[in-house]
């Protein structure tokens, strides 16, 4: 299976840089960002597979990032990390295309799993979404060259 | 205190109440009876006096007849012609004939001496020039006596009258029947009391007076009236206290007698002395009436104030209850959000070691098993407390938020029983009794099954708790509908709160319960699941009588609310 692109989004540094150690371990390409702005622009330059986004973070608050990413970049799946487990927000980033919520403190294996499940429906997404390209060519090879 | 207090309130406004009534009523009847009263003292006085003045007059006029009827009769005749016993006799017989008001007929000469009679009696030939009556009417040529005795012994008085012929002064004298002039003045009466007599300028009876004095003694009473020269008056006198009687006198014309007319006080001013009995006891009465009245709407007002003053105690209480929880449950999420953060970061710091360790485990594990044990079993010691304090967390953010809610219609009475039978066997074991007053009529509400029966498993088990090792313990389940709400109490006669605890219940962490026995979030948790159905949850308990919670639920959906 290949590795997963993992994308970290939270305040806390230290947490940061152990749950990138840990996860880098388990085959995933681990990237880290302090805030939802360097998130934005780690997005930008590299293919990532799933966000671990906190909710609630100085400056962009984690509800507004998820909207940015669903709107730029709909393909990434984002896991919400959240201390505080009012349903408005859980229901709120679910809404907006969060794949699943986790409430801290959260066990690192609970957290790679939830990672695994999100990278598989995207794999899944992906693979509906060429197939129905594969579907489109086979069935009027000639648009191929009318519209990339 | 309050109590205290509250009578204080009642009795203030009884004292108000009453004032008024009180003093108008005294001030009407007051004027009444004082305009009444001088009305009345004066027309039983100008009656007295009108009576007086009447009966002056008609003596008057009867002596004014006899004197007239004595100078015509001495115009007619010489003393010679007079002096003959047949006429003088035929005169009087003529006389008697109308009216028998003259005894006898005398003439008398000059030097006193009797020289004609006609009467019953025999007293010709007496001399009389020395008696008071002879010498006073030979001064003034007329003159009305006194009663007096004389020669005959019986009261009488006379009158007399001067003749002058051309040569010679004679007098004729005529007896007067004091029975029929008695009669004139003493059938007066007036009321009970009411009469008249005659007295002279001395106080001495010249007529008979009914209520004791006869004629010619002196009126006993005589010292409380002064007659004096006065010509008419009216006053009243007596020796006992507020004089005894009313009087009114009117002088007599013709001699120095009074007419006296009399009444008693307590008779003349009778229907006076009855219209105030009447108005005291109507004031008494009516004020009677009026202070039961008082009394009642007063401390009606008073119990009234009481109840209402010790509702807005309880509201209070209430409000500071849910001013605290409210303060408390924005603390608690803001504490449970910062402390997750860091233990996260513990967790992940935690999960590192372990997998550390499990690299460097085949490095070390032939010298030094023993201690990499117990490396291990610290690192999860330090797992379990991690996941312990993200519990208490969690506790404090369930108090603080609703956790999502599945509303669905549901029967209470359906669902209480339910959850009873949950207890129930608990209960049986501690030899407690579950009684269950459950209104079957009550409709279905829009509610939470599950949420609900978190809090009543919660109030049930709290109540268990407090009646443990209690002989006669009892629960009781009381469910009922109050307009858009249903109410349910659950009551036990447990050991109860001290009332400094009361305040305290809802909160967070509080706990009566033995340290490890209890998280202090059961109830908390209770009141928040209630404030987010839209409900209320109250509770009063008293130390070591039992305890009540009090819940109520609307019946349409709850309006969800965020916080407490």
């Amino acid at each position: 299976m290949a590795t997963t692109q993992l994308l970290i989004v939270d305040d806390e540094e230290r947490f940061l840089k152990t749950t990138k150690f840990l996860l880098e371990n388990k085959k995933c390409g681990v990237f880290t960002a302090i805030n939802g702005l360097s998130a934005m622009e780690i997005l930008k330059n590299k293919r990532m597979d799933v966000v671990i986004l906190d909710v609630k973070m100085p400056g962009l608050d984690g509800v507004e990032v998820l909207r940015r990413i669903k709107k730029k970049h709909p393909l990434v799946e984002v896991i919400m990390l959240t201390g505080h487990s009012t349903t408005e927000s859980a229901i709120e980033g679910l809404k907006l295309g969060a794949f699943d919520y986790l409430i801290k403190p959260c066990d690192i294996p609970i957290l790679l799993e939830k990672v695994k499940e999100a990278h598989d429906k995207k794999l899944a997404m992906e693979e509906k979404i060429r197939q129905v390209k594969i579907d489109k060519i086979i069935s009027h090879p000639l648009e191929v060259f009318e519209k990339d | 205190m309050d109590n205290m207090n509250f009578k204080k309130v009642g009795r203030m406004i009884l004292i108000r109440v009453l004032l008024a009534p009180t003093v108008i009523l005294i001030l009407v009847s007051g004027t009444l009876v004082y305009y009444f009263s001088s009305y009345s003292r004066n027309q039983v006085k100008n009656e007295l006096i009108r009576i007086a003045a009447d009966h002056r007059c008609l003596i008057d006029q009867f002596f004014e007849e006899k004197i007239s009827d004595l100078k015509f009769i001495s115009s007619l005749y010489t003393i010679d012609e007079i002096s003959k016993t047949t006429i003088l006799t035929d005169i009087f017989q003529k006389l008697q004939k109308d009216s028998k008001v003259f005894i006898d007929f005398g003439v008398f000469d000059d030097k006193g001496n009797h020289l004609a009679y006609a009467g019953p009696y025999n007293l010709k030939g007496k001399n009389y020039s020395q008696t008071e009556w002879f010498k006073a009417v030979k001064n003034k040529g007329l003159y009305i006596s006194d009663e007096f005795l004389g020669y005959r012994n019986i009261p009488h008085f006379i009158i007399a009258v001067q003749k002058n012929d051309d040569v010679r002064t004679w007098y004729l004298r005529a007896t007067i029947d004091t029975f029929s002039f008695n009669n004139l003045v003493e059938r007066i009466r007036i009321r009970k009391t009411g009469e008249a007599y005659i007295v002279n300028k001395n106080g001495i009876f010249q007529t008979r007076r009914r209520s004791g004095g006869n004629i010619m003694e002196l009126d006993p009473d005589y010292g409380d009236y002064q007659i004096g020269d006065k010509k008419k008056a009216s006053f009243t006198a007596g020796k006992k206290i507020s004089e005894k009687y009313l009087y009114a006198m009117e002088s007599l014309k013709h001699t120095k007698w009074v007419m006296m007319v009399r009444q008693e006080m307590f008779d003349a001013y009778a229907p006076l002395i009855l219209s105030a009995i009447v108005s005291v006891m109507i004031i008494l009465g009516g004020g009677t009436i009026v202070v039961i009245m008082g009394y009642v709407l007063a401390s009606g007002m008073a119990e009234r104030l009481n109840i209402m003053n010790m509702e807005k105690r309880q509201m209070k209480t209430q409000l500071i209850i849910a001013g605290k929880l409210a303060e408390v449950g924005e603390m608690s999420t803001g504490i449970a959000h910062e402390i997750n953060n860091p233990l996260q970061v513990m967790k992940s710091e935690v999960t590192m070691i372990r997998e550390i360790v499990s690299n460097i485990e085949h490095l070390v594990k032939k010298q030094e098993s023993e201690n990499l044990d117990m490396l291990k079993d610290s690192v999860d010691q330090i797992f379990i407390q991690i996941d312990r304090c993200g519990k208490i967390t969690q506790g404090l953010l369930n108090f603080a938020r609703k956790t999502e809610s599945t509303i669905k219609p549901l029967l209470l009475q359906e669902l209480l029983p339910k959850i009873i039978g949950m207890v129930e066997q608990r209960a049986r074991v501690e030899n407690i009794r579950i009684i269950q007053e459950i209104d079957q009529d009550i409709p279905e509400i829009m509610n939470d099954p599950n949420q609900l029966q978190q809090v009543f498993l919660n109030l049930l088990n709290n109540a268990i708790y407090a009646l443990k090792g209690k002989s006669a313990g009892e629960i009781r389940i009381h469910i009922n509908q109050q307009g858009s709400d249903v109410i349910i109490s659950v009551a036990d006669n447990g050991c109860g709160f001290a009332s400094k605890n009361i305040e305290k219940a809802f909160l967070p962490f509080f706990t009566t319960k033995p340290v490890g026995e209890g998280t202090g979030l059961g109830l908390s948790n209770a009141y928040g699941i209630i404030k987010g159905l839209g409900g209320d949850m109250t509770l009063s308990s008293e130390l070591n009588a039992g305890t009540v919670f009090t819940i109520r639920l609307p019946i349409e959906t709850p309006t969800y609310k965020n916080n407490i």
